[in-house]
């Protein structure tokens, strides 16, 4: 097991390879009383088509599969996996996203034995059309439950707008549609391709002793034969760098507008070290642009144009990215108009001031130092950050070294009129 | 856990040492009894203490300023607990040890004071524009509700189940209370909370419990003060069995609202603990592994008990055509409860998880000093231990008593406008 020290932080961090290829990472932290474990597979939404495990033909699969297969896990010939859990006194929960999808617990007693039932669960599939079929109900719901949330379509319906091929523009649960269309079969093409252990991360923080935590699971790995992996190969279509939609609308039972303004990035093919300071740039930018000490900020605050809904990110993935402003306004053109205004302005003026510059980054420091105390977001985001090869604890001296050039350059990729959207949910006209 | 001094009649100063936290924590609480004008006021004022001082006037300022100490987060709030209502200064910096800068603790400390003791005032009253903007910014939040089904759904319940009590009066009051406030009745407002009200000032870090101490008996300089009677609550009851109303929506949203004598403190408290983990607090809950994993009904069905109003809400986002099959499914898992269908297997979950929660909350600092903020109340020195002991102790047959105690007093159905029909869009 290797070690790696982060002594401005205080940490530790444990590190094995197994033989079959599962990253195993253990954070202990002082003082916690709880254990937060996460299993992640490389595989989310976004990977549609692809070359199965035992083929070589591209296949394409039903939208919202790797969603429908997260659920699909937990039930198993002799019943529920929370069950179990339960039990033993673990919360446990799993989620998907566009490029990944992680199962985890938390525990505070009875730590081994729920590591034992996450890595068993997690690696004994059964799936059957019976069991199949029941979960359609069931996932229907979560999708009408989405489907009902104005925030949610907002935001989707951005993303929508931006990409034209990419399939981070499908819902990640998938239609009621698609869904229907799932099969047993298509769980286990997709279980066989995408969680071998070689495609996957188990991370383990909190209360925890490395040695003993790293042997039991390594005695549990020996246990289990997995066939020798190839490397996955995936298929995306070109994705055209401008948007595919300058402005939508979609109507919705609200009392009020909601607007987003989306910013397509036109670089996305970076991991590693290139892009965590990538990454970093575009929020620290974004922060200045839109931050509560910005003047854009209080002129919209102080116009009434936006209420406490307000806010701005940046994502990024490998293959897609992009910034999102939005909020809830009475004038959601207006406010549109002046993000726009406000993001053009990067093109001509010298908006990037290098005394906010520092002020956000002592900011963004601040930021990182109190979320090293929780234990969830350590675990959820460091895999994030390792699957694109970066590493969470170097956020901290990497932003103490980004300058204003860092920042213009990184912001550059998303500017541009060909890179800009607009998305609204508006009232119905007919009110009650 | 904490050790507790009382700075002035009325007013504790609660400081735990620990290494566990990155940061050092600060919350100050101000209590007064919960009415609906009270809430409103006290909602604007947290805002408009949030937004700016008489140091930093510009929000930008204050915002900037914040930044500048390493990102310390500090916002005013505004909740309630059972019949009191609670605006809080909540405050996380990072602790100087992991820094070259080591006078950010005392910046800190300095701030606090500035934003209570030091409002932006004109004239002796809070800006008049500030004031209009913040209330409509309350308002909006108070609006927005509406685009959330769910939190909508669970309002009207509660509107329905309990009216004209501290159950359904909202930490932020009501849109017309709002409107009324004016500069000078806000006014009034801060300067009752700041001498009238309880406080509970806690802090939790790596820090000198002594000098620290000192710190904030010096900056903190909050005069006696004789508690507050609570008003009169009429007697509230469900004004309705059934309700059902429509929108423009695909799912529809079942909220149930079952009322219980056993209230947050009572000797039978830990046993309606068990009963609701049993009955839908779970993923292994009867509710649960019914209407979700036997019938697929839903994907989210769960109970939850409101210990402080002695009241329990089963909330499912359903098709519209399963209401009642749900409602049935719901009505069979209280049923089953009542005739002690109650397995060994269910009562050790159920213990494990709330052992499990209560010891995870204390792994974060905000945890720890609601859950001692909460517990203190009782009286007793809070531990793990006791409660674990406590819930040890209760039997399936005190599960069936509570289940019998469980009475429906309202059912709230939100759905489309075509109910029962396909819906897609």
């Amino acid at each position: 097991m290797q070690t790696i020290e982060f002594k401005q932080l205080d940490e530790t961090l444990y590190y094995e390879k197994l033989s079959n290829g599962l990253s195993v990472y253990i954070l202990p932290k002082k003082g916690f009383s709880k254990t937060y474990v996460t299993f992640t597979t490389k595989y989310g939404s976004v990977d549609r088509t692809f070359k199965p495990i035992d083929g070589n033909e591209m296949i394409t699969v039903p939208d919202g599969i790797a969603h429908f297969l997260e659920h699909k896990m937990f039930e198993k010939e002799h019943g529920d996996v929370f069950q179990q859990f339960s039990e033993y006194g673990a919360s446990a929960n799993a989620f998907t996203t566009f490029a990944r999808t992680a199962y985890l617990f938390s525990s505070t007693d009875n730590v081994l034995k729920n590591t034992e039932t996450l890595l068993n669960f997690v690696q004994e599939p059964y799936f059957t059309e019976k069991t199949v079929n029941k979960e359609k109900g069931i996932i229907g719901q979560e999708i009408q439950m989405y489907n009902d949330q104005p925030d949610y379509r907002v935001y989707f319906g951005t993303i929508e707008n931006m990409f034209h091929n990419h399939p981070v523009k499908i819902d990640i649960a998938g239609t009621e549609e698609s869904i229907d269309k799932i099969t047993a079969e298509h769980l286990y093409t997709c279980y066989n391709t995408f969680y071998h252990p070689s495609n996957m991360v188990l991370f383990v923080v909190g209360a925890v002793n490395p040695d003993e935590m790293i042997g039991f699971i390594k005695d549990n790995q020996s246990k289990k034969e997995f066939k020798e992996a190839p490397e996955i190969e995936r298929h995306l279509e070109d994705e055209p760098k401008e948007v595919a939609h300058k402005t939508r609308e979609m109507k919705m039972d609200v009392q009020k507008p909601k607007v987003y303004v989306g910013l397509k990035a036109k670089e996305s093919n970076l991991s590693g070290d290139e892009m965590l300071k990538h990454e970093l740039s575009v929020q620290i930018g974004l922060e200045c642009l839109f931050g509560r000490a910005s003047d854009f900020y209080t002129n919209v605050y102080e116009s009434g144009l936006i209420d406490e809904s307000y806010a701005y990110d940046f994502s990024l993935e490998q293959g897609f990215g992009f910034a999102l402003i939005g909020t809830d306004s009475a004038d959601p053109d207006k406010f549109a108009e002046l993000v726009l205004e406000q993001v053009n302005k990067v093109e001509k003026e010298d908006v990037f001031k290098a005394e906010a510059i520092e002020r956000i980054k002592r900011k963004k420091i601040g930021f990182f130092l109190r979320a090293l105390n929780s234990i969830e977001f350590i675990a959820n985001q460091f895999t994030r950050y390792k699957f694109n090869d970066m590493n969470l604890f170097d956020a901290v001296p990497v932003i103490e070294k980004l300058t204003v050039d860092d920042i213009k350059e990184a912001f550059g990729t998303i500017l541009g009129e060909s890179q800009q959207t607009v998305f609204k949910v508006m009232p119905m006209n007919e009110r009650k | 856990m904490f050790s507790t001094i009382e700075i002035a009649k009325g007013v504790s100063l609660h400081i735990r040492q620990s290494t566990q936290f990155k940061t050092v924590n600060f919350s100050i609480k101000w209590r007064k009894p919960l009415t609906v004008k009270d809430a409103a006021e006290r909602s604007v004022l947290s805002n408009v203490m949030q937004h700016s001082n008489g140091k930093f006037k510009k929000s930008a300022e204050f915002r900037s300023y914040l930044d500048d100490l390493y990102g310390t987060v500090m916002y005013f709030d505004a909740s309630k607990r059972a019949n009191d209502h609670t605006v809080v200064l909540n405050v996380e910096t990072v602790n100087d040890q992991y820094l070259a800068d080591n006078k950010v603790l005392d910046d800190v400390i300095d701030l606090i004071q500035t934003a209570i003791f030091n409002p932006n005032f004109e004239n002796d009253q809070f800006v008049s524009s500030i004031v209009e903007r913040e209330k409509e910014m309350v308002i909006q939040r108070i609006q927005s509700i509406f685009d959330d089904k769910t939190r909508y759904a669970h309002q009207r319940l509660t509107q329905i189940i309990r009216p004209n009590h501290p159950a359904s009066i909202s930490a932020n009051g009501s849109i017309d209370e709002v409107k009324n406030i004016t500069p000078e009745s806000l006014t009034k407002a801060y300067h009752s909370m700041i001498n009238e009200d309880k406080i509970d000032i806690y802090v939790l870090g790596d820090v000198d419990e002594k000098a620290i101490q000192e710190k904030l008996v010096n900056a903190l300089t909050f005069k006696d003060r004789e508690p507050i009677p609570y008003p009169d609550y009429p007697e509230s009851k469900a004004e309705k069995e059934y309700t059902n109303e429509k929108q423009d929506m695909n799912q529809g949203k079942l909220h149930m609202g079952y009322s219980t004598p056993v209230k947050f403190g009572d000797d039978d408290y830990p046993k309606m603990q068990i009963f609701n983990g049993v009955f839908g607090g779970y993923a292994h809950s009867k509710i649960f592994m019914n209407v979700r994993e036997r019938e697929s009904l839903a994907y989210y069905a769960s109970s939850s008990y409101s210990s402080h109003y002695g009241l329990v809400y089963v909330v499912s986002g359903i098709e519209p055509a399963n209401e009642k099959k749900a409602i049935d499914v719901i009505e069979e898992q209280l049923d089953a409860m009542k005739n002690g269908e109650i397995s060994d297997l269910e009562m050790n979950q159920t213990k494990a998880m709330l052992g499990n929660q209560l010891k995870e909350a204390l792994d974060s600092a905000r945890g720890q000093i609601d859950i001692f903020d909460q517990y203190k109340d009782l009286g007793e020195e809070f531990s793990i231990d006791t409660w674990k002991e406590r819930w040890k102790n209760v039997t399936k047959e005190d599960l069936q008593e509570m289940a019998s105690q469980l009475k429906l007093e309202a059912v709230y159905f939100l759905s489309g406008k075509e109910s029962g029909q396909d819906a897609n869009n």
